[in-house]
């Protein structure tokens, strides 16, 4: 056992007990992760003056 | 999808009740269609629910295909919201808002939102069809024209022509209403019709005896500027929803939106004040009003000098109906009379609405009449912010009132008289003895009142009335025989009352015709097991033509498809019938016609040529074409364009446009406007009924509008008030010539109106609106019960007319009707309205996928007092019967929207008759997605002794569980 | 960063379905589901409201949170969008949206669920713009066109708003400082304010 793997241990051991005594305030029990399906074309695209533009012309009483 | 839809409806028949207390759309998604959220759909039984066709799929918008643009008015209501297509390789592939359109701004109501669905048309006719033997039988064109025409020369040479009844459209162009109305000319008929009669007659005659011409005074933009706006028996929330845009901007800029209805509607959920009044009680309630007015002096009293005549028989009818006695007619508790009476005074200009619930009474002219008078009185008529805004129903129900077919008068108002059908036969360059030669001349009938009278002259039967034109006895008819053969183009029979007696008449009948995109439930509701035919015909997407919206703006449409299936336009059909039954060479002699179709801006230009009473002269092809593509150049309060080729000038040219196109008339944006010059669309009132009455003037007295050169009065203009104005010398030689014994409404050269707007005068003079309207049943209005009355005990008080005995070539009952105290055994009123997503007898819109998705099933909305004493539960169905025993089977839907004594259905609903589904009796493939039962089969007797306008507003029934 | 809204202005809502019909429309959404839906309260009576209600595409999106197979993303103006290909149709989104967005169109004999389906804000999909197959999958991608999504855009009294947040706010500010009222943009706290728990 290296020194570095000794910290590493104590540390763990140390945040053990505080991590168990922490009461969760997540109303979902499900971690959220990444998304992992395909990637969005869209993403890439700089549509934001335009919309702005289209939202004037469109839904603005005139 | 038949299958499903059929085996649905049967299912939902035993569906258990759903729960109280939830609101009408979630209330008929339980208890049929699931359109709630989709996790509940596992509890639902599969029937619920389909996934879209192959053949549904195929209309979606392709990557990569050019798209192009079309530009169109909806077809569904009178507000006239631009739609924009987008076609890929001839099919409609998408919808997009059309934000140029100064009247809706891209917006649209479901069913505006929907119109892509008639790109589709799974519902539709596909091809002529005949009833043989209760099948339905595959015809080609050529056969169903041939039959057609064969069978009416047989009942012509039999029976003459007044034994066809021709009813046209308010959902027609202006030129495929202007040709049906020509068509029943030249067949030598005025047994001719359309919606307009059971829509606003009441209005037209009402309004146009009062001020002069019968139609909406401002626009739907205009009522941005409305201080306080009274709606009475409009639900423009369901009914125009477009409009209540600018409705609800007029509010935000500060107006206080009135509400009264018999029913707390989606309308009154957005009123300042909301007043419940019992079914035909309008007059009683505008007298409360004009009582307080009349007491608080709140009448604009310089206004009623100059410009109104016989103000005071009004306010003596007005000291009759104290608040008290308004308080026991109406149900209106007295304090909200006061407080609507003084909100309308105290904020002016205020404006009023009203559609068909004011005006489908048998005294529908008379509170049209007195809702005129009430702005009269607060002088609030001619300027921006008041006005009576009349919200029309069709989309171009305005456009069919004006130059379409209508039983009582020639294209634009002429009336019948000899002298109309000339000014009409020169303008269609026939001989008038010809025309003359075209109807019965045999003999004289009584023309009303024993005035005896060629049919040629006499107003023909009106489509409200057209089954007792088939039932009555004909010694009773001022025509030579019964009607014998129908042809519907583009009306709803359910829309009309009386269904019982309907199908009687249906199967009288020799031959049915029904032109029409969709099946209707005329074509089902009857045991007819022969000479049936259904003719496919067009919507207003697979043509081109204008559309007048209620403002008076005309549109013009693109045509977005090539029309589908086996179908064809209006004016193609009439062409291939006028043809077959020889009289097309007349009737389309100075139009184009090209492989049997005349050209659509042909018949627009004849339009222009003949119509001067209503100015319908200015607004040429080219300017309307010019219009639709600037829109977005006007103004959105004003309709003005602000620069740009149409710079100055009015959308749509609403009328009248004066004068020939070449003079640009900008068009009338406020009738009866003085603020502005004749020429740049102001107006005073007509003059329309002489100069003097009974040694009164009835011209008007020191008002003008702006820029005229005579400042006061004057008549209609003639050519002798031109030369004794020594104006004469302003018409150019040619225009001398035409003018010469002629009048601003027969001229053809348009020289007398371009001289007068020269001078700054109109040509219908100016004269004072008025009061009394001398040649009416009831001079001034007053309160009549209905025939079908709750109240008996007001019978005396406010008795009915008596019997007509030759009205509309008809008898006509009222007092024998009346006389009988129905309420004893149909104690509740019955009374009927507009559903947002329908429109009309409903058979197109409930063949669309994406509105019958939204409103699944017919219903009855019943108070929760009337439920309980019935024993009636929410859901359940019921059993409603008529006055006159027509029943129909609905869903109870129990809710404090309709006040105790009152039950309230939607009248879009057709496809079953007296609790049977007709589904087995459509067309394989053609029954619309969504059936039930057409209120109008319950409906009762009852017509106005004006204009024969039908009573659906307030009649009788009872309700028991079914 | 423009941030996409949608508000319902329920003094202008008229509860004529325009906005479903206009999604039904453009999207071919169909039979059994709507994207959209106006939902009133006190109907019939005094005091009766509507508002037009779909996915309001939140800030810290709950069905995304709850998402076992994590098909959730949300673009960088704020639109919440989904993998069709990976959604299991185990419908944990829907108990979690304040809102009852998710939509589950049932497939085949057994009337299971199939994949959810809900408002895309008009963005289609993570597939090619506007291709067939994001069509079929997701409905039209009208923000790849440089549109907003059709159900605001052909709102009948433009009750129904759908673009950037701030723009959004400032008119129906204007609205609200004109009628005088209060403003309440329905649904906002939740969608919009939700203040994360792990902040």
């Amino acid at each position: 056992m290296n020194h570095i793997s000794y910290i590493l241990m104590v540390c763990a051991l140390l945040m053990g007990p505080a991590a168990c005594s922490y009461e969760s305030r997540q109303t979902t029990v499900h971690e959220p992760g990444v998304y992992k399906g395909a990637k969005d074309p869209l993403l890439a695209q700089q549509k934001q003056q335009e919309l702005i533009d289209r939202f004037k012309l469109v839904q603005t009483d005139r | 999808m038949e299958q499903f839809n059929k085996k649905w409806l049967q299912r939902i028949s035993s569906e258990p009740d759903p729960p109280k207390n939830i609101d009408r759309r979630t209330f008929l998604i339980r208890s049929g269609m699931a359109l709630g959220s989709g996790a509940l759909m596992g509890l639902l039984p599969l029937s619920c629910v389909r996934q879209a066709t192959t053949e549904e799929r195929k209309n979606f918008p392709k990557p990569g295909v050019a798209t192009e643009y079309r530009h169109s008015i909806c077809n569904h209501c009178s507000v006239g919201c631009g739609v924009i297509a987008e076609v890929q390789n001839g099919v409609w592939t998408g919808q997009e808002p059309d934000y140029d359109s100064p009247i809706n701004l891209g917006a649209h109501c479901p069913k505006g939102a929907s119109v892509r669905d008639h790109g589709f048309g799974y519902k539709r006719v596909k091809f002529p069809m005949k009833l043989e033997n209760g099948a339905w039988k595959r015809l080609s064109w050529q056969q169903a024209i041939d039959q057609v025409g064969d069978r009416l020369l047989k009942i012509r040479e039999e029976s003459g022509p007044d034994a066809v009844f021709w009813c046209g459209s308010s959902k027609a162009s202006n030129e495929g209403a202007y040709l049906q109305g020509k068509f029943a000319a030249f067949w030598g008929t005025n047994n001719v019709d359309n919606q307009a009669r059971i829509c606003h007659s009441t209005t037209v005659y009402g309004v146009s005896s009062t001020f002069g011409y019968g139609a909406m005074t401002n626009s739907y933009n205009d009522m941005h500027n409305c201080k306080a706006m009274l709606f009475l028996g409009s639900n423009a929330a369901e009914a125009h929803p477009v409009a209540m845009q600018h409705i609800l901007r007029g509010k935000e800029n500060g107006a206080k939106m009135i509400v009264v209805d018999p029913r707390f509607t989606r309308t009154a959920a957005h009123a300042d004040i909301y007043a419940r009044l019992r079914s035909g009680t309008d007059i009683p309630f505008l007298y409360g009003l004009l009582w307080h007015i009349f007491k608080n002096g709140w009448e604009d009293k310089e206004f009623i000098a100059r410009r109104v005549w016989d103000m005071e028989d009004i306010r003596k009818e007005a000291e009759h109906w104290p608040p008290d006695v308004v308080e026991n007619v109406t149900g209106v508790p007295k304090d909200k009379v006061y407080e609507i009476a003084k909100t309308m005074a105290q904020n002016r200009p205020s404006t009023v609405v009203w559609c068909m619930g004011v005006t489908q009474h048998h005294i529908g002219t008379s509170n049209t009449r007195l809702f005129c008078i009430l702005q009269l009185a607060l002088g609030n008529i001619g300027m921006s912010g008041g006005g009576a805004n009349i919200f029309r129903g069709h989309d171009n129900v305005q456009g069919a009132t004006d130059v379409g077919p209508n039983c009582h008068t020639l294209s634009c108002y002429y009336g019948l008289a000899e002298g109309a059908w000339q000014h009409w036969a020169r303008v269609w360059d026939v001989d008038y003895e010809w025309l003359k030669s075209r109807f019965d001349m045999s003999q004289q009938y009584d023309g009303g009142g024993g005035k005896m009278d060629y049919t040629m002259n006499i107003p023909g039967i009106p489509v409200s009335r057209w089954i007792d034109g088939v039932l009555e006895d004909k010694a009773n008819l001022s025509q030579r025989d019964n009607i014998r053969a129908v042809f519907f183009q583009g009306h709803a029979a359910n829309s009309q009352t009386r269904g019982v007696e309907m199908k009687k008449a249906l199967e009288k009948l020799d031959m049915l015709v029904i032109s029409d995109p969709y099946p209707t439930h005329m074509s089902v509701m009857s045991d007819r097991k022969n000479d049936t035919y259904l003719l496919p015909t067009c919507t207003q997407f697979e043509t081109c033509g204008s559309a007048t919206a209620s403002n008076r703006s005309l549109q013009w449409r693109e045509k977005v498809i090539e029309p589908i299936y086996e179908s064809k336009p209006d004016h193609v059909i009439l062409y291939l019938l006028a043809k077959k039954l020889g009289f097309a060479n007349e009737m389309f002699k100075n139009i184009k016609v090209t492989n049997d179709e005349p050209l659509i801006e042909d018949v627009l230009r004849e339009i222009n040529r003949g119509a001067w009473t209503i100015g319908y002269t200015g607004q040429s092809p080219e300017r309307l074409k010019l219009h639709a593509k600037h829109r977005r150049t006007f103004n959105t309060t004003t309709l003005k364009a602000e620069g740009g080729p149409c710079n100055g000038e009015y959308y749509g040219l609403p009328w009248p446009c004066w004068g020939t196109p070449e003079m640009k008339h900008p068009g009338t944006p406020i009738l009866y406007d003085p603020s502005k010059s004749v020429a740049e669309g102001g107006l005073v009132f007509r003059a329309a009924w002489g100069t003097d009455r009974n040694g009164q003037n009835l011209l008007a007295e020191g008002v003008y509008s702006k820029g005229s050169e005579i400042k006061t009065g004057y008549p209609e203009f003639t050519d002798a008030l031109l030369k004794k104005m020594g104006w004469w010398d302003d018409l150019t030689p040619a225009e001398k010539k035409e003018a010469e014994g002629r009048n601003w409404k027969t001229d053809l050269s348009g020289g007398i109106q371009r001289v007068a707007i020269k001078h700054g005068c109109a040509p219908f003079g100016n004269g004072k609106a008025r009061c009394q309207v001398w040649e009416y049943p009831d001079p001034i209005p007053i309160h009549r019960e209905p025939l079908y009355t709750p109240r008996f005990d007001l019978v005396k008080k406010y008795p009915t007319f008596q019997d007509r005995k030759a009205f509309y070539r008809l008898p006509t009952r009222y007092e024998s009707i009346q006389s009988v105290n129905h309420a004893i055994k149909y104690p509740l009123v019955f009374t009927s309205g507009r559903l947002v997503e329908y429109e009309g007898g409903g058979a197109d819109t409930r063949s669309n996928r994406w509105l019958a998705k939204l409103r699944p099933e017919m219903f009855a909305e019943i108070n929760p007092k009337d439920a309980n004493d019935a024993g009636i539960f929410n859901g359940q169905y019921i059993w409603l019967e008529g006055a006159e025993g027509g029943r129909i089977k609905v869903r109870a839907m129990v809710t404090p929207r309709v006040g105790p004594g009152t039950v309230w259905t939607p009248f879009h609903f057709g496809g079953w008759f007296q609790g049977k589904d007709l589904y087995d009796k459509y067309p394989e493939g053609t029954a619309p997605y969504v059936r039930g039962e057409a209120c109008n089969t319950a409906t009762t007797y009852g017509y106005d002794a004006v204009t024969q306008m039908q009573e659906t507003k307030a009649t009788l029934c009872r309700i028991t569980p079914a | 960063m423009a941030r996409m809204k949608f508000l319902c202005d329920a003094e202008r809502c008229i509860n004529c379905n325009a906005c479903v019909t206009a999604c039904n429309n453009e999207h071919d959404v169909p039979w059994g589901i709507n994207r959209r839906h106006v939902i009133t309260l006190k109907d019939g009576e005094s005091g009766e409201k509507s508002v037009s209600v779909a996915c309001m595409h939140c800030t810290d999106a709950p069905c995304a949170a709850v998402c076992p197979v994590d098909c959730f993303y949300t673009t960088p103006d704020g639109i919440v969008l989904h993998d069709k290909d990976l959604c299991i149709g185990c419908g944990y989104c829907f108990y979690a949206c304040p809102f009852g967005a998710p939509q589950f169109p049932e497939q085949g004999v057994f009337a299971a669920r199939s994949k959810m389906d809900k408002c895309t804000f008009c963005a289609g999909g993570p597939l090619p713009d506007n291709s067939v197959e994001e069509y079929q999958k997701y409905g039209r991608n009208r923000i790849a066109e440089g549109k907003l999504p059709l159900c605001a855009e052909m709102c009948a009294t433009k009750a129904l708003l759908g673009g950037d947040g701030n723009i959004v706010s400032e008119i129906y500010i204007q609205r609200v400082t004109k009628r005088g009222g209060r403003p309440e943009a329905w649904g906002w706290e939740t969608a919009y304010n939700f203040k994360s728990k792990k902040e």
